[in-house]
């Protein structure tokens, strides 16, 4: 059960995730709200049939990184409580989650708003890539658009300036 | 200069570090990990251009990629980077997490 200080239970897993577990996890008696995200992989990608998901992280990274998203959750929003952050790696069914995020505060308002910006953080800044391969046709490394250095967000100046 | 005193000039200018390929640039370069030695004051661009003479198959991801330099994100470009011996670069291409 959750211990009395706020706790961020980070967790990079090739096991299937649990949004019960999750749950479970950020459950606290003086906590009226929990709010979950699951990101779950999708079968079709410009009417291309995936048939899997392959996902890689710079693991020791990617914890950091989703540790500094919960330390700026707990600054902009500091009655949240617990936060659960679990992020699957290696080769993952369709329709299964590859993502699932758990808050819990007092009240609804901050726990709902500290989830999306949880997962707008992750897929802007968490070194994790994934690789669509499809029922025809080459594999793809996708890109995710939050992502300051992919194609089209090539504005060298925009990239200096987020990095001081 | 004796060639002790020479050794140890170049090793304080050098230094060896550990390069991480993932994603994109690990199956352009066919590996995940490599040393290098380089200079220890170089910048996120020059050091991006060495990575491209051993391998030149990265030019495809040079417009789309940023280092990671001691788990930090440093872009490509004039910025001087510090390294140590033993320091770990990581070659981010664009990001698919979540």
């Amino acid at each position: 059960m959750a211990a009395d200080e706020g706790q961020d239970v980070i967790t990079l897993t090739t096991d299937k995730l649990s949004a019960d577990g999750v749950s479970e996890s950020v459950t606290c008696p003086s906590c009226g709200a929990i709010s979950l995200f699951i990101g779950t992989t999708r079968d079709n990608f410009e009417g291309k049939k995936v048939i899997q998901l392959e996902y890689e992280a710079y693991n020791p990274m990617a914890e950091s990184e989703l540790r500094k998203i919960c330390s700026d959750i707990r600054t902009k929003w500091p009655s949240v409580r617990h936060i659960s952050i679990q992020h699957r790696l290696g080769v993952v069914p369709i329709t299964e989650a590859s993502v699932i995020i758990g808050i819990s505060s007092p009240h609804r308002n901050d726990s709902l708003e500290a989830v999306r910006y949880s997962i707008d953080t992750l897929k802007a800044t968490v070194p994790i890539w994934k690789k669509e391969i499809y029922e025809s046709g080459e594999p793809c490394w996708k890109e995710n658009k939050e992502c300051l250095w992919a194609d089209g967000g090539k504005d060298s100046k925009v990239l200096q300036d987020a990095f001081h | 200069m004796f060639i002790h005193e020479y050794r140890a000039h170049i090793s304080t200018r050098f230094k060896q570090v550990s390069v991480l390929y993932f994603a994109k640039s690990a199956e352009l370069t066919g590996l995940k990990a490599e040393n290098i030695t380089v200079p220890s004051n170089i910048t996120s661009l020059q050091l991006w251009q060495d990575l491209e003479n051993r391998h030149p198959r990265l030019s495809v991801l040079r417009d789309q990629v940023v280092l990671a330099v001691r788990q930090e994100y440093v872009p490509l470009g004039a910025q001087l980077l510090t390294l140590r011996q033993g320091d770990e670069v990581a070659i981010i291409p664009p990001l698919s997490g979540g």
